[in-house]
């Protein structure tokens, strides 16, 4: 573990990205990197994706705020935070992004109201398949060169496979962009434009046989929809190519995050290996909810003598079959015991696999599972101390 | 109230990695004990349900797994074909929509039409009768994606339902949301742990499948328990007599004391789980603790320990 190197990566990023599976603590860390890079004097954003209530309450946002929110320099000093820089944080809400993205763009007032209104963009708008991934990226970058920040930390959605965010944009930007989709548009948005290529007479056909399913209608309304949509953000493709290349930039850096299971583990060495096959950075890998171990497993006369010392509690439970207070008090640090081995025992496959030879990922660093939720200021605080 | 067996289709969500594959292990051994034949279907591309039966890698033939468990995995493609073939009698047509490229990529971003291709396969199962028009399965266990996704898949005949015009598409919908919203039918099974994030997720979810959607749900299942070594008046005292600080294990004392600190974790961890567990059992009618085992949970012996735990 070489904590001074991710300090390194705090000073020397643009863009810090927390990614890995669901529910591993990337908001967690995500959040507690951003306290850290303020705390070195930088001015951060971090762009938080579903923190949990009273982590979100601990840093000033209301449930719906999606404005960019500085964290009050009084919450940070009232949980013994001094912050150097500043700390900005920022909910995003994908159907919230959508909305707003399509009132800024639309050319007039009856096109917005058009999209807004049309039932198909109701229903689906933040269903369609990568969605959420695309706005993430989306205000990534209408915010990655703002002066007004030094350095962005961007949380990840909680998809089960961390490479949705990824693959999804471009899922979205293939089917809005698709010749299909174009050619579903010229047909039924403008019906008069009519196309007699072997392309579109075998679509049509194809399109026939989809309308057959569906009924009348509704592929002119999904159709309406992706018109809009396209027409709207005016080529898709290119916010793809501006997408990618802010991804490749010197100055973006890659932490993943993950848990001590088995399965986690395997999924990030998956992530990380299908990282370097995009050509993008593996900087960081942040092991959280690492068991520690209690320091000693006392026998149960050290602990009888310990609950004298320190005028322990009386045995709730005692009774003539019941293990006693002591004897369970003991259990408890065999059991916590047995829980930091096997993490140990299952960081090594993370070690030979990552940091051996081929070198996946430079910089290892574990975070303390914590017995309670980290949902204040103060806990996130002592994630940054560990991490940097 | 004890878990609604006799249901004939049960669709398993919850959060990610919160054990949703193991709860649709342990259940289809449950059910199969009780004599009823049960197919597990999932569409994970990376499945782990095979491993968890200890079977060679579940396929779009369904296969038996365990005694009176079969196992299928629906494959998105394969159902999209099927879906179509069955409807789009021209083989021209058919053709023409499946073998196109263009159509494939553009199929693949309408929103919902492969949520829907799956949903409406595992329900097929369910509904689907031998030569003597006995049902093939008791039970259908959808091994379902985690919560957003999950519930979005469960939405996507609703929004059929409501959206599309009468036509083929729609009446199968229609069929699948009348079995769906049958509570003698159907069921959502909600899994969750006892952990802040995992419980008000699953609440949310509750809230949403029955508000919104006026969906049944079978049961919540609240999975990886630990098992209380303190009461609750010793965790107190607990919490009293160990200095603040504990959340660091350390330097301590001695090794008594470093028991104690250590208890004290536990008794802070207890709390919270009780608390939680109050939370997700006050919301569903049917409710089932499953332990969290010392050795985990991806085996037979496992997913057998847990699925005592049914009644
Ligand atoms: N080191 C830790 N010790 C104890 N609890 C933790 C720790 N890290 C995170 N948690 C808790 O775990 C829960 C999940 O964390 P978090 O929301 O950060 O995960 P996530 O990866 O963002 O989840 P999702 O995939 O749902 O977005 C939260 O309740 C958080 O407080
Ligand atoms: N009761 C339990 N005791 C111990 N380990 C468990 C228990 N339940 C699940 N696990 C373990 O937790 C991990 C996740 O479980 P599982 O794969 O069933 O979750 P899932 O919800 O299906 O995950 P995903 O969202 O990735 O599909 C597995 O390693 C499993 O063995
Ligand atoms: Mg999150
Ligand atoms: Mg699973």
């Amino acid at each position: 573990m070489e904590p001074r190197r991710l300090c390194h990566v705090l000073d020397q990023s643009r863009v810090i990205l927390c990614a890995g599976c669901g529910g591993v603590g990337k908001t967690t860390i995500a959040a507690s990197l951003a306290l850290a890079g303020a705390r070195k004097g930088r001015r951060v954003l971090c762009l938080t994706i579903d923190p949990a209530r009273r982590l979100a309450n601990a840093l000033g946002l209301e449930r719906m705020d999606t404005e960019a929110k500085e964290v009050e320099p009084a919450r940070l000093t009232a949980a013994g935070v001094r912050v150097e820089g500043r700390l900005t944080v920022m909910m995003l809400d994908p159907k919230r992004t959508f909305d707003d993205l399509i009132v800024r763009h639309a050319s007039s007032a009856a096109m917005r109201d058009r999209i807004l209104q049309n039932r198909v963009y109701a229903h689906l708008s933040s269903r369609l398949a990568g969605t959420q991934e695309y706005m993430a990226m989306e205000k990534l970058l209408a915010l990655v060169h703002d002066p007004g920040y030094d350095l962005i930390v961007l949380d990840t959605p909680p998809t089960s496979n961390a490479l949705d965010f990824l693959d999804a944009p471009g899922r979205l930007i293939s089917t809005l962009d698709s010749p299909m989709a174009r050619w579903i548009t010229d047909t039924f948005a403008a019906p008069r434009k009519s196309r007699f290529d072997v392309v579109a007479r075998g679509a049509a056909l194809a399109l026939r046989g989809v309308a057959r399913l569906t009924g009348a209608g509704f592929i002119e309304q999904v159709a309406g929809f992706l018109a809009e949509l396209n027409g709207l953000f005016g080529g898709f493709k290119r916010r793809a190519e501006a997408v990618s290349a802010a991804l490749r930039r010197d100055d973006f850096a890659y932490v993943l995050v993950t848990s001590p299971e088995p399965a986690s583990i395997r999924e990030v060495l998956y992530f990380a290996e299908r990282l370097a096959e995009h050509g993008l950075r593996r900087d960081v890998f942040i092991v959280n909810r690492v068991h520690q171990a209690p320091g000693a497993t006392p026998t149960v006369s050290e602990v009888d003598a310990a609950l004298a010392r320190l005028g322990g509690p009386a045995d709730h439970a005692a009774g003539a079959s019941c293990p006693t207070l002591a004897e369970r008090i003991a259990r408890a640090a065999i059991e916590e015991d047995a829980l930091a081995r096997r993490d140990r025992e299952n960081l090594r496959v993370l070690d030979e696999l990552a940091l051996g030879p081929g070198e996946l990922c430079p910089i290892r660093v574990l975070v303390p599972a914590f017995p309670a939720d980290v949902h204040d200021i103060a806990a996130l605080a002592g994630i940054a101390d560990r991490i940097c | 109230m004890t878990f609604p067996f006799d249901r004939r289709f049960l669709f398993v969500t919850g959060k990610g990695g919160v054990g949703k594959s193991t709860v649709t292990a342990a259940l289809a051994l449950a059910l199969a004990r009780r004599g009823r034949r049960v197919l597990v279907a999932t569409s994970g591309a990376r499945e782990r349900l095979s491993t968890l039966f200890g079977v060679a890698p579940f396929t779009a033939e369904s296969r038996l797994v365990a005694a009176g468990v079969w196992g299928v995995r629906i494959d998105v493609d394969a159902a999209m074909r099927e879906y179509g073939g069955m409807m789009l009698k021209s083989r021209t047509v058919y053709d023409a929509v499946f073998d196109s490229r263009l159509v494939q990529g553009f199929l693949a971003g309408v929103p919902g039409l492969h949520e829907w291709a799956i949903l409406g396969k595992v329900w097929y199962h369910s509904t689907e009768t031998d030569g003597a028009g006995r049902h093939r399965f008791d039970t259908v266990i959808h091994d379902a994606p985690a919560t957003g996704h999950g519930l979005e898949m469960l939405r996507v005949p609703k929004v059929i339902v409501d959206l599309v015009p009468p036509g083929i598409l729609r009446r199968d919908a229609e069929r699948a949301w009348h079995d769906l919203t049958d509570p003698i039918r159907s069921g959502v099974v909600v899994v969750a742990l006892p952990e802040e994030l995992p419980t008000t997720e699953a609440l949310e979810l509750v809230e949403a499948l029955t508000s919104e959607l006026g969906l049944p749900i079978a049961a919540v299942v609240a999975n990886g328990v630990l098992e209380p070594l303190f009461t609750p008046a010793e965790r107190q005292a607990l919490l009293a007599a160990v200095p603040s600080g504990l959340a660091q294990p350390g330097d301590v004392g001695s090794s008594g004391e470093a028991g104690l600190m250590s208890a004290a974790r536990r008794a802070i961890r207890e709390e919270l789980q009780a608390e939680h567990l109050a939370r997700l059992a006050a919301v569903a009618a049917a409710y089932v603790e499953l332990p969290l085992l010392p050795h985990g949970a991806m085996s037979l012996p496992g997913a057998s320990t847990l699925a005592e735990r049914f009644g």
